[in-house]
């Protein structure tokens, strides 16, 4: 364990400009409304076609990035995008998104897959250089950032797929969460849960996948408490922040872990769910997943609608399919809520424009093939002019514009 | 782990109650072995209950995924009786 002072110094999420109710998509598609009650989802987030993997990043980050002065912007040493939506098999997302966020050219740059683990791998990465007292005052960015390919296809994973990005910026100045440095569990091995083998085709084994995420979690959890002295499920975390595909496994996560490691807690389950746990998902309820984005979102929805008062420990738990998984902690305080509360998550998340059934499945046929390589494309913004100019308060933001030469181009509108 | 291990009709008799406490619409003539858990009407989240209850009810220690390839009841008896013989 070091001394030294290290975690998130800054976090924002952008989730879109428009939204879709949960109820119009199982009534759209006929699915069976009996299944909302284990699903736990009320809308989801619809991204628009000029929004792509490296437009949600910058838009994550651009709120970050510009309030910082030029010499701290100067201390991003080290900028990573993780995703599951690649645009190129050589350039990278972060390539891109470092250009247009306007940072140094000394810096380090790269993209990370892990699936939904993949941006907890990279904070973890991060955290070790930063604590590492190879470049003192060092900040590093990581990005986690997808868009929607879902369809009629997926079923019941349709209304619980998100649309965004999280930023999420690390120092020794840990204004949102100190990191318990060390303190951490993971569970790797090889399962084919879920998969993208082509660009816009998802593969998914919905039994081997949550099958995993609880596996990876009891067993990740259980190096955490291996490593450290006294670790205890039910009373070491005030809070706890769980990736969240969709909320209703959150809620069979925790009750499973509950049975395992504290059979004998004298609250019951479910009033600890929702004094620990239903913080962390009023945010992804309203969004849907993020993939590796998603646990950062139920951080942001736990920093600002938890009742805590004083510093409050929060366990945190990142699955990837894949598969590979990470228990971690950290500590937040009333700071934390003060400084995310200058992003307007839930000002932002309530100004996304509502659309109907007719509208998403629409949208599908454009937003599908977004990822699909092309010589050359363009995307007609200002087809979208109206929606844009009905979301109250929206800032500047990148929109992408199209492909020469298979070059991407961006503009700010 | 339970002393002795339980019989095969013990095990079916002890998923079958679980099967139909999770899912309390359904008529327990209903569950039948060559019925996958979805056939039988269970979602996702209702699947993970049903095999966490009845593990925990055979006092079996297994890991989730041990039944993520499992075609159907009748399997998965097998698989549990496997299980409680450890």
């Amino acid at each position: 364990m070091t001394a030294q002072r290290i975690g998130i110094e800054a976090l924002n999420v952008y989730c879109g400009l428009a939204y879709l109710p949960v109820p119009a998509l199982f009534e759209g598609r006929g699915l069976d409304p009996a299944r909302m009650s284990n699903l736990m989802m009320d809308r989801r987030s619809i991204g628009l076609p000029f929004e792509d993997p490296v437009t949600n990043a910058v838009n994550a980050a651009l709120p970050l990035v510009e309030r910082l002065t030029d010499d701290e912007r100067n201390r991003i040493e080290l900028v990573v995008t993780s995703s599951e939506s690649g645009i190129d098999y050589s350039k990278s997302i972060t390539s891109y998104v470092h250009q247009h966020l306007g940072l140094s050219r000394d810096c380090r740059i790269l993209e990370v897959k892990q699936a939904c683990y993949a941006a907890t791998a990279a904070a973890q990465l991060a955290v070790g250089y930063l604590a590492s007292g190879l470049s003192p005052g060092a900040k590093a960015l990581v990005i986690a950032t997808d868009v929607a390919l879902v369809d009629a296809r997926a079923e019941y994973a349709e209304p619980a797929t998100g649309h965004g990005a999280a930023a999420v910026l690390l120092s020794d100045d840990p204004r949102v969460l100190t990191i318990d440095v060390g303190a951490f569990g993971n569970h790797s091995y090889e399962t084919m849960d879920t998969a993208r083998p082509f660009p816009g085709f998802d593969i998914a084994d919905v039994d081997r996948s949550l099958f995993a995420y609880l596996d990876c979690l009891t067993n990740s959890f259980a190096r955490y408490a291996a490593k450290v002295d006294g670790a205890d499920f039910a009373t070491t975390f005030d809070y706890l922040v769980m990736h969240t595909p969709f909320a209703g496994l959150v809620r069979a996560a925790h009750r499973k872990m509950m049975r395992e490691f504290a059979p004998a807690a004298p609250v019951s389950v479910d009033a600890d769910f929702a004094q620990r746990l239903v913080p962390s998902l009023v945010y992804p309820r309203i969004v849907g997943n993020l993939c590796s984005g998603s646990v950062y979102l139920g951080l942001c929805s736990l920093i600002d609608n938890a009742g805590y008062t004083d510093g409050a420990r929060v366990g945190l738990y990142a699955y990837g399919s894949g598969c590979s998984a990470e228990f971690y902690s950290g500590v937040i305080g009333p700071q934390s809520r003060t400084e995310l509360a200058r992003m307007g998550i839930a000002e932002r998340l309530a100004a996304r424009q509502e659309l109907t059934f007719a509208d998403y499945v629409q949208l599908i046929k454009e937003n599908q093939d977004k990822l699909t390589p092309e010589e050359n494309r363009d995307v007609d913004v200002s087809r979208y002019a109206d929606l844009i100019g009905r979301v109250p308060g929206r800032p500047r933001m990148l929109a992408w514009t199209g492909i020469r030469n298979y070059h991407r181009r961006y503009e700010w509108v | 782990m339970t002393a002795v291990a339980p019989t095969r009709a013990e095990v079916e008799r002890i998923l079958r109650e679980v099967i139909t406490s999770i899912l309390p619409g359904l008529p327990p003539e209903a569950v039948t072995g060559g019925r996958h858990l979805r056939d039988l009407g269970a979602d996702s989240v209702d699947r993970v209950e049903i095999i966490i209850a009845v593990t925990v009810r055979l006092g079996v220690d297994v890991p989730l995924s041990t039944f993520s390839d499992t075609p159907d009841i009748d399997r998965m008896v097998d698989q549990l009786v496997e299980a409680s013989r450890r």
